[in-house]
């Protein structure tokens, strides 16, 4: 293996010239200014990511230092109490939810298709929807700090202190809200990433030949939409607890204030994994290429991505450890957080053993790396001592807790984050690093960073309190505060040395050469800067490192050797391959160029903002404006005649993915079930902890269910799973489509009414938590009833506009797994509204 | 457990850097996994489950001697936070109240119960035990116990809004004549 | 998607069963609870409950094996993880103070 061999590469010629410009035709965004806006395309979009996201980190870093200037020294008056606590509150959310999850989703949208072998994402559209959602949220946050309307009660947001009575106004509001928004985005990037993995990948590249970062990013975005909707769901009670004044965690009215902390932490604890994974996949790309050799033990690592992301689900309790959960309890959690330090230990140890098997060498990206295990590991191990309850018991909120996390979430995953830049900055702008700052950067920021970090943990051991906005001279805190508040300065100029070192190479370095490391995976493959097309064919591959196995690949894949090398057909084709084995199985074509998704993103964002502002009107014709909009989407998507099986290359006929009964669409759709059914699930959760443990409880009385309604209910349920069915066979025989359209329509009204009489029967629900919560079911079954319902109505119009045939059957087959969600869990919502009363 | 850390964040270094300044053994192929025994099943697997069981354990075991068991001497008190005060009550139907100063009796264990009007606060004296939660609506028990006699220093340790910095009190220890002094005095 | 189910269900039979059993705890300390019930036999019996159906798992996975051979070895090590993490981290419940 040598360094010197992609100059072997020589130019494309040819074919490969004809094929590079019918294919950038194609794929191309337009050049104006406005094709910003309409652009769904991976590279673009994910560039638009990194900057933002850049930007939201240098304004939580710009936070950060108003926070050490307040704490450099004692009984400071640089700012007022109410200010500070803005600023901290600030700092935590604009690093946590605008900065870390959304860098990670910037990097996995630009290097997945090169590392995966495919031409773009699965949903390039939902991805472009995203990035406006997440824009627009973002910016409103932002907006409202610096009107002075930030939320002021730490980025944890626990009632009652959120709570109407205890902090009126809009700052909290602003932070829900805007948090809800840019947690809807990084669900629709979680699904597309999902969908991306499992489905579009090189010809042959099976689950166990897959680059290390994509298992990475899977898991992640698997754990994605399991851990934001508890919070998504938590963010809605206490708004509408604020808004409408629904007790879910108000004592007197049968709530608590605990429901939240269970909710939160049920999302909060997954998201240290969400923010470290990433991270982890990062470095377990980087590292062996630079120990020049292949990962040791890739299922082990695979095996322990998986296991930490299940793991995490189950230590959320850790941060209640002072709530007064018995004790047996806190062993459980006690236990199981040590237990999830074993999979992160076989991460350590494979990758310290990739470097004893190569030839390892410091470069840039490495010395980063370096800086991580530096960090991290002091960082995992004080993680460990607050897993021990006692230890736990008395440095709980205080400066040790701070610095422990800052040593987790710094070391863990911007150093990491840092060494990707660097490493995959010639693979992005086509440049080598010529200025190199990036060298002083390292040295200023990292033993400044454990300077400042160390001495807020000795801070914190001498019991300063997290969160207190300033300190008396005689506490024997000042020495360590003004070390760490200098310190903290040098790791900013650090930082920001970083951010020009890239901005200027990336504008004015030379032009660099192909794979400068040496690296076998594929995104090296791709000519750079990366074409919107990604690769000219796509790649056949026969192993992990499909560079080493064939140096020359590059240049099949320009000269149109792999599959799809044709750009005849006109459209923006990529291969679809079976999940396990990566055998090419369909031909998916992406959609175009539209302004689509940034209008739904606009209309999107409006619905969730105007309420800050009482515009309630505003904010339903916006709902109604998500709906329109949404179906015209759908609607420009599909095709009116059968097209057979197209030529794949390499002699394949493959069948086109809207004329297959599983396509793309299907698969978001299950996913995108999975984020629902644990919303779902959230929600009952809520409802038994409640109805456990809250104080002031049971209710006067409990809800007495109806015969009739119980009927309607049962019987609606059968319509609605028999109609779709009905449907999908109608459609694939050629009979009559309407009726059984009819019928499942019936069924969701007659579910719908069921539900209707829950919020009947109990017509206050600010009365109390359970009621409450009847409301928050009901809406739940009336939410999916009237998806179904329009999915429905849709499916019927498609059919009449010749969209449907026996072939092109897969949205049927999508309607049905809605219908059937709707039918499963409405059930379940309604059995669970109506079982305390049936006992009581 | 500061030195175990200590040590084992040495290990991983030295094994770190041990990768860099060894010398290269250049006939390894890369698909060569032959590592994994040393590195996946004894560091990777063996060794964090040995030291974290004990780990685990240890910890637990302290943890159930530090519970508000049942105790012959048993004193309990009641603390009640609100933004940003505290009231104290002691005796039998909770009589007597002290605003901003706890008492108790030095030597005894004393169980705290603590709960909140408002939002969420904590009690805790560093000196004496961790910290718990006042939650509005709940009563959480936390067994203290001060050595001697003496003043010890408390403070709420959960945000809690503008005076959550000087949402403090103290704690007094008395010895076991003035504690009766302290109860006597307070019912009259 | 059988092949991820493979990969996924054992390990989430085990935060299946971990919550529940904590669930099951929570409830055996509030008002709920039958006061002449002893909770530990009942925690223990969960427990035990919990292991079988990991133990199930682990079986299932080996007894219908993914014709892919990388699917079949990290699963089984994936569902081996979530039987030690079954034994593991319901522990507890053989020692620790029930509802103090």
């Amino acid at each position: 293996m040598t360094d010197a061999r992609p100059s072997s590469v020589s130019q494309p010629r040819g074919k490969a010239l004809r094929l590079h410009r019918g294919l950038a035709r194609i794929w191309g965004s337009d050049q104006r200014f406005r094709g910003w806006l309409t652009t769904s395309n991976n590279n673009d979009i994910g560039t638009l990511f990194l900057i933002v996201a850049t930007s939201f980190f240098v304004i939580g870093g710009i936070l950060a230092m108003l926070i050490r200037t307040q704490l450099a020294t004692p009984d400071s008056a640089f700012m007022a109490p109410q200010v500070y606590s803005q600023i901290f509150t600030m700092h935590g959310t604009v690093m946590m939810f605008l900065f870390a999850i959304p860098f990670f989703e910037a990097m996995s949208m630009l290097l997945l298709p090169g590392m995966l072998g495919t031409r773009d994402l699965a949903f390039p559209r939902l991805g472009a929807y995203g990035l406006w959602v997440y824009i627009f949220g973002g910016s409103a946050v932002i907006i409202a700090m610096l009107m002075g309307l930030a939320p002021d009660g730490g980025w944890f947001m626990y009632p009652p202190l959120s709570s109407a009575a205890f902090s009126p106004g809009i700052g909290a509001d602003v932070w829900l809200l805007g948090i809800t928004s840019i947690e809807v985005s990084a669900i629709a990037t979680a699904i597309e990433v999902i969908v991306t993995v499992l489905r579009y990948r090189a010809a042959g590249m099976s689950l166990s030949r897959m680059p290390i970062f994509a298992w990475y990013i899977l898991v992640v975005s698997v754990m994605i939409l399991t851990a934001f909707p508890p919070m998504i769901l938590g963010s809605l009670l206490l708004e509408v607890e604020r808004a409408l004044n629904w007790p879910f965690f108000k004592v007197e009215n049968g709530g608590d204030p605990l429901l939240w902390q269970h909710l939160f932490w049920l999302f909060g604890h997954p998201e240290v994994y969400i923010i470290f994974l990433p991270a982890a996949g990062v470095i377990a790309t980087i590292l062996p290429v630079m120990a020049r050799t292949n990962l040791l033990g890739y299922g082990w690592v695979v095996a322990a991505a998986v296991s930490l992301a299940v793991l995490s689900f189950g230590l959320w309790v850790h941060h209640m450890f002072t709530t007064g959960i018995p004790h047996i309890g806190l062993a459980f959690f006690s236990a199981a957080s040590t237990l999830v330090a074993v999979p992160t230990s076989v991460m350590i140890f494979s990758w310290i053993g990739t470097l004893w098997k190569g030839r390892a060498r410091m470069e840039l990206p490495m010395l980063w790396i370096m800086g991580f295990f530096a960090t991290f590991v002091i960082g995992g191990l004080t993680g460990v001592m607050l897993a021990v309850v006692p230890f736990n018991w008395q440095v709980h909120d205080t400066h040790f807790v701070v610095a422990h996390l800052h040593y987790v979430l710094i070391g863990g995953y911007v150093f990491p984050m840092v060494a990707a830049i660097y490493y995959f900055m010639p693979l992005l702008t086509g440049r080598t690093r010529f200025f190199k700052l990036g060298e002083v950067a390292f040295w200023l920021v990292v033993p400044s960073f454990h300077i400042t970090f160390l001495s807020i943990h000795m801070a914190g051991l001498l019991g300063q309190r997290r969160r207190t906005w300033t300190y008396d001279a005689d506490q024997g805190w000042t020495a360590l505060n003004l070390v760490a508040s200098v310190a903290s300065f040098v790791m900013a100029i650090g930082f920001a040395l970083i951010i020009l070192d890239v901005a200027v190479n990336a504008f004015v370095a030379v032009r660099g050469r192909r794979n400068p490391w040496g690296a076998g995976t594929l995104e090296w493959a791709a000519a750079i800067p990366s074409p919107a097309y990604g690769f000219a064919s796509i790649p056949i591959v026969q192993g992990r490192y499909p560079l080493h196995d064939d140096p020359d690949l590059a240049l099949h894949i320009a000269r149109g050797e792999g599959y799809l090398g044709d750009a005849s057909r006109n459209r923006r084709e990529t291969l679809i391959v079976s999940t396990a084995r990566g055998e090419p199985s369909q031909v998916v074509v992406l959609p175009g160029n539209s302004v689509l998704p940034f209008l739904l993103a606009l209309v999107t964002s409006t619905s969730f903002l105007a309420p800050l502002f009482d515009a309630y009107i505003v904010a339903g014709l916006a709902l109604v404006g998500v709906v329109a909009l949404a179906l015209v989407w759908a609607w420009g998507l599909g095709a009116r005649a059968d097209e057979g099986h197209v030529d794949a290359g390499h002699g394949a006929k493959l069948p086109l993915a809207s004329e297959s009964p599983d396509p793309p669409g299907w698969w978001g759709s299950v996913f995108l079930l999975l984020a629902d059914g644990v919303h779902f699930g959230s929600l009952l959760f809520g409802y038994a902890f409640l109805w456990t443990v809250a104080p002031n409880w049971p209710p006067h009385s409990y809800l007495q269910a109806q015969l009739w309604a119980v009927i309607l209910a049962l019987t609606g349920a059968l319509a609605l799973t028999a109609g779709p069915r009905l449907a999908v066979r109608a459609i694939a025989t050629g009979g009559a489509v309407w009726p059984t359209i009819a019928l499942g329509i019936v069924g969701a009204l007659a579910l719908a009414i069921a539900a209707a009489s829950v919020i009947l029967d109990r017509p206050d629900p600010a009365s109390h938590a359970y009621d409450a919560t009847l409301w928050l079911l009901a809406g739940h079954v009336g939410l999916h009833t009237f998806l179904s319902s329009i999915m429905l109505f849709y499916l019927a119009a498609r059919g009449a506009a010749g969209y449907a045939s026996p072939a092109r059957i897969g949205e049927a087959g999508i309607v049905r797994l809605w219908a059937d969600f709707t039918v499963a869990t409405g059930l379940v919502a309604l059995a669970a509204a109506w079982l305390p009363g049936a006992f009581a | 457990m500061l030195a175990c850390g200590l040590a084992i964040f040495l290990l991983v270094m030295a094994l770190l850097l041990a990768a860099f300044y060894r010398p290269a053994n250049p006939s390894v192929d890369g698909r060569d996994e032959s590592g994994t025994r040393v590195w996946m099943w004894g560091l990777g697997l063996g060794f964090p489950l040995v030291t974290l069981a004990a780990l685990t354990g240890y910890g637990l075991s302290i943890g159930e001697r530090l519970l508000p068991r049942e105790a012959p001497d048993l004193v309990t008190v009641q603390a009640e936070a609100r933004q940003w005060a505290w009231t104290f009550r002691y005796g039998e139907n909770r009589v007597i109240a002290t605003e901003g100063v706890l008492h108790i009796p030095a030597g005894r264990p004393v169980n705290v119960e603590i709960t909140s009007t408002d939002v969420i606060h904590s009690f805790w004296v560093p000196r004496l035990a961790g910290k718990l939660d006042a939650i509005p609506g709940h009563v959480n028990v936390l067994r203290i116990e001060a050595a001697r006699a003496g003043t010890y220093d408390g403070q709420s340790a959960e945000f809690s809004g503008r005076g959550y910095r000087e949402h403090v009190f103290t704690v007094e220890a008395h010895d076991a004549a003035s504690w009766a002094t302290f109860l006597k005095e307070g019912t009259q | 998607m059988i092949e991820i189910l493979r990969l996924s269900l054992p390990i989430t039979v085990w935060l299946t069963g971990f919550s529940a059993v904590y669930a099951l705890q929570g409830l055996s300390c509030s008002r709920h609870w039958p006061a002449d019930l002893e909770a530990r036999p009942v925690l223990l019996a969960a427990w035990a409950v919990a292991f079988v159906l990991q133990l199930i798992a682990l079986i299932a996975v080996l007894y219908a094996p993914s014709p892919v051979r990388f699917v079949q070895t990290t699963a089984t090590a994936l569902a081996a993880t979530a039987l030690v993490a079954a034994v593991w981290t319901m522990m507890p419940v053989l020692a620790a103070s029930a509802c103090l």
